[in-house]
Order: C-alpha cells, then sequence, then structure tokens
C-alpha cells in the first residue's frame, strides 16, 4: 500500500515537471502573439492561426506526459 | 473530514467508468460504448451533410443551413486557402469531414450520459492514422516517391549534415502522427476526468452534509458545483478548439509535405 501510493505521488510529480517546458513556451507563444497583434492589428487572424497551432504542438508534450501517469 | 474521504473512495469507480466496456454483442463481436457513440456521430454528420446538401440554396434563408455552410467556408477558407495556399480546393472535403465529424464527437460527449468517441485512444489513433496516409499519398503524388523521400530533409543543407538532419526529420514526421492522436485523445479524457470529479464532489458533499447534517459541508456544494459550471464552458472551448487543431494540423502537413521547400 506504501509503495503503490508513492509510485502515484511520483507519478503527479512526473507530470508536474513535465508541465513546465510547455507552460513556459505557451506562455512565450502568447506573449508574441499579443506583442505582435498590439503593434500590426490587421495580421491578427494569421497570427491567431499560428499561435494556436504552436500552442497545440507545445501543449502535446504536457499531454503526453498526462497520458503517461495514467497507463504506466 | 468525512466527505473527502468518501471522495477518494469513490473516484476509482469514476476512472472505472472511462474504462472501454463492451456493451452491445459478447466479447468476440461487440460493441465498446465509445465505438456505439462513435457510430452515432457518423450517422449525425452523414445525416447533416445530406440533409444540408439537398436543400442548397443561392441566398440561403434557414438558419441550420446558413450555420453548416459557415462552418464550410470556415474550413475551406481559413483551414484550406490560408494555409495550403495553391491548389488546396482538392484538400477541403477531407478536411471538412475531419472538422465536421470531430466536432460533433466533441460536442455529444458534452451532453451528460453519453460518450465522446474521441475520448478513446483507438478512435483518435484511427483518425491520425488516415490524417497521416492522407499527407503521406499527397506527398508522394506531388514529389514521386524517391523525391519525397529525399524532399523530408530541408534542401540547402551542406552535404555532410544533409543524413542527420534527414533522420530528425523523419523522427518529427512519425511523431506528427503519435502526437495527432494523444493530443485529441489527452484533451478529451482529461477533460471529462476533470468534469467527473467536481460533479462527484459536488454530489458526493451534498450528500455527506445531508447526512449528518453539517451545515459547512453542504454549503461546500456550491462552490464545487460553481467551479463545475466553469469547466463546463472551458470544455466546450476546448472540444472546438480541438477540433480546429486536429483540421489546422492536418492542412498544415499536407502544406509541408506538397510544398517544394
Amino acid at each position: 500500500m506504501e509503495i503503490t501510493m508513492v509510485l502515484a505521488a511520483l507519478k503527479v510529480v512526473g507530470y508536474g515537471l513535465g508541465a513546465i517546458g510547455p507552460g513556459i513556451g505557451i506562455g512565450i507563444a502568447c506573449y508574441g502573439c499579443c506583442v505582435g497583434t498590439a503593434r500590426q492589428p490587421e495580421l491578427q487572424g494569421r497570427l491567431f492561426t499560428n499561435f494556436i497551432i504552436g500552442a497545440a504542438l507545445a501543449e502535446a508534450l504536457a499531454l503526453i506526459g498526462f497520458v503517461l501517469a495514467f497507463i504506466l | 473530514m468525512d466527505a473527502i474521504s468518501t471522495l477518494s473512495a469513490d473516484v476509482p469507480h469514476l476512472q472505472e467508468s472511462f474504462n472501454s466496456a463492451i456493451v452491445i454483442g459478447n466479447a468476440e463481436f461487440g460493441l465498446t460504448q465509445y465505438i456505439l457513440w462513435m457510430i452515432i456521430c457518423w450517422i449525425i454528420t452523414l445525416a447533416v451533410v445530406i440533409l444540408v446538401g439537398r436543400k442548397l440554396t443561392l441566398i440561403p434563408t434557414n438558419k441550420f443551413i446558413n450555420t453548416v455552410e459557415y462552418g464550410y467556408q470556415f474550413v475551406r477558407n481559413d483551414m484550406g486557402e490560408g494555409v495550403i495556399g495553391h491548389g488546396f480546393k482538392k484538400h477541403v472535403p477531407f478536411l471538412a469531414t475531419l472538422f465536421f465529424f470531430i466536432l460533433i464527437s466533441n460536442f455529444v460527449g458534452l451532453i451528460p450520459g453519453c460518450k465522446t468517441p474521441t475520448g478513446t485512444i483507438s478512435v483518435t489513433w484511427a483518425l491520425a492514422t488516415i490524417s497521416f496516409i492522407y499527407f503521406n499519398f499527397w506527398g508522394i503524388k506531388a514529389h514521386g516517391g524517391w523525391g519525397y523521400i529525399k524532399s523530408i530533409a530541408p534542401s540547402g543543407l551542406p552535404a555532410p549534415m544533409v543524413p542527420i538532419i534527414w533522420f530528425f526529420e523523419l523522427i518529427s514526421l512519425i511523431l506528427r502522427w503519435l502526437t495527432l492522436a494523444v493530443r485529441l485523445y489527452g484533451n478529451m479524457f482529461a477533460g471529462h476526468m476533470v468534469l467527473g470529479i467536481f460533479a462527484l464532489a459536488s454530489s458526493v458533499f451534498l450528500t455527506v452534509g445531508i447526512q449528518s447534517v453539517d451545515v459547512l459541508t453542504g454549503a461546500l456544494t456550491i462552490p464545487w458545483f460553481l467551479l463545475l459550471i466553469v469547466m463546463y464552458a472551458l470544455e466546450t472551448l476546448v472540444a472546438f478548439l480541438q477540433a480546429y487543431v486536429f483540421t489546422i494540423l492536418s492542412s498544415v502537413y499536407v502544406q509541408l509535405a506538397t510544398s517544394s521547400h
């Protein structure tokens, strides 16, 4: 019982560590999108599309960690 | 806190309800609940498309038809013309099918009592495989077999670097397959798990509060329920966003495969 609890806690800690990178990445992407939109509001549509693509690519890493935490 | 221990005892049951279970037929030939809902979503998508396709008019007067046309136009202009560019027209039917099927699947899952077909890895894996085969097929058609293999590495590299970069690009090509499947599954599964836990928490806190005549525990139901509503709104956004992301990434991959570097 003790060991399973420790293992479950370690999975959550591992997922938390794995979510740091994508969190920073999406933050930078959102910053870039906001700054770009403020400078050139007419490009908002294309910037937003690129932001969504970049955020989706970064987010995939966190989600792989999330799924691994469940299936391992 | 008695309510917390009741909640933690109930969470494994919630987790179990997400596992695939056979609802029709037997273990040799049967449908799990996800596949049953996938067929239902498929029928809904087909019905919507046939119904709207038969009543198309130049000036749309029906609100429902107008909405579906708007969705199609969104796929055509935003994802087709905006991302693929030249020669996007032959890809629009595929992208629109993907978009509408995933959108309807995600939204069906938000109705209480229904299961989302995209909440299981098998369905998203199949969708990602279709997308993977599709963009590789068009890449091979555009460049020819050997030309496509060469075009995986970007052109203009110094000769000794080409095999190394080619190898990394090949890994990233195969990872697209994995990430397309896992992204959709992870988002849907995680969202429904969070919704389930908040719903379970509000019901457990209410029952325990009434049973043990504890006003504080009973009153905690209200924040849980408010949180549930907020998460529900977020999930509605995510349901749309994931359909959008899946389709737009498919079109980006088609563009990458067919364009000459």
